[in-house]
């Protein structure tokens, strides 16, 4: 399937003569723009499903879904907006499907220890935060991710998960105090 | 009433996110960070997410864009040339329906003992006489055989040739 073709077959295929699939995005600005969301994506993708493997998967099938969405945008933030509301679609239905099929592992409830890291401080934080993003539902996990590691608007977060931007305050404050919570730096801390 | 937000979480937001925090940043916001709950949990979440996603976007090994770009341009290739003949595979079958139903009718209009059967069918049922019926039944029943297989040939054939265009 997707995965399984080289890039010799692919070259090949093209060499023999066959139509360029019409996307709307041109190959060259195609490129520009993974180079500039992938990693991020990636990393995404990775702290909502909790499965490394996973992520693989989601994200070239979201820059596939990406692609032949035919859409015009405005800007690179709507364009960029837009590619995550794709991912967390995808990330959403992985999350279903792994339900329906009852696996004694459900996705996100094993969080993988992602980047291995020598450092042994790096490593003790990334146990940390992986055992405390464990708790959270995957709807927290991606709130929490866009908003303090993408570093989104609350508009920007809205769109991303289909949320209204006025009630997106009262709800990152909730997870991020259980966050904070399961990470340990504070018991239960009130408002000021 | 319980508050959600403080007028300062953005300034503590920039600076952790900037790597401003704690050292270069005003102490007074050092010291209302301590008091707020809100503006603690900032800092708490924010710096293990931020310096997490620097981890990450570091250790991140992703495919190539070239890859991705001609892998999609392929899986989209096939998808049209899938889309493209499905409808020509519903029409295909229509067609050998309609064939079928055309031989059918010729067959049925030049058979004279289909057309004495069937005589015999409409005279049994307008004048409800029982004797009637069932000799236009008995006469149906003895070639109920062939007719049997015209509806098969009529129903099942399209069904099949579908079918295993289909898994194609």
């Amino acid at each position: 399937m997707f995965r399984d073709a080289t890039y010799t077959d692919l070259t090949r295929t093209e060499a023999a003569g066959e139509e360029t699939a019409a996307f709307v995005m041109d190959e060259e600005t195609f490129r520009g723009f993974y180079e500039r969301t992938a990693r991020g994506l990636w990393a995404y993708l990775v702290r909502v499903t909790g499965d490394r493997a996973l992520a693989d998967d989601l994200l070239q099938e979201t820059f596939y879904r990406f692609l032949r969405a035919a859409a015009t945008y405005e800007s690179e933030s709507h364009r960029r907006n837009s590619l995550f509301r794709i991912a967390t679609n995808l990330a959403r239905d992985a999350r279903r499907r792994s339900l329906i099929r009852a696996g004694s592992i459900l996705m996100g409830e094993r969080i993988e220890n992602v980047p291995s890291s020598v450092d042994a401080a790096v490593s003790e934080r990334n146990a940390d935060l992986s055992r405390a993003l464990a708790n959270l539902k995957p709807r927290e996990r991606a709130m929490l991710w866009l908003a303090y590691a993408e570093g989104a608007s609350h508009e920007e977060i809205a769109g991303v998960m289909g949320l209204r931007a006025s009630s997106l305050r009262p709800m990152l404050f909730r997870i991020r105090k259980k966050m904070a919570a399961l990470l340990g730096r504070k018991p239960e801390g009130g408002a000021r | 009433m319980r508050h959600v937000e403080c007028r300062f979480e953005e300034d503590v937001l920039s600076a952790v996110v900037q790597s401003r925090w704690p050292e270069r940043v005003d102490p007074q916001l050092q010291a209302h960070v301590e008091g707020c709950g809100i503006c603690s949990d900032i800092v708490a979440v924010a710096g293990t997410l931020d310096a997490d996603h620097d981890e990450m976007l570091s250790a991140a090994v992703i495919p190539e864009a070239g890859r991705i770009w001609w892998q999609a341009q392929l899986r989209a290739r096939r998808e049209a040339a899938e889309a493209a003949s499905a409808p020509i595979t519903w029409a295909q079958v229509a067609a050998f329906a309609s064939a079928m139903g055309l031989i059918g009718a010729c067959f049925g209009a030049s058979s004279t003992w289909f057309q004495a059967a069937l005589g015999s069918i409409k005279s049994g049922v307008s004048k409800f006489e029982l004797a009637a019926f069932v000799s236009s039944v008995a006469a149906a029943v003895g070639h109920a055989a062939f007719a049997l297989g015209l509806v098969l040939i009529v129903l099942l054939v399209p069904t099949a040739l579908y079918i295993a265009l289909g898994r194609d």
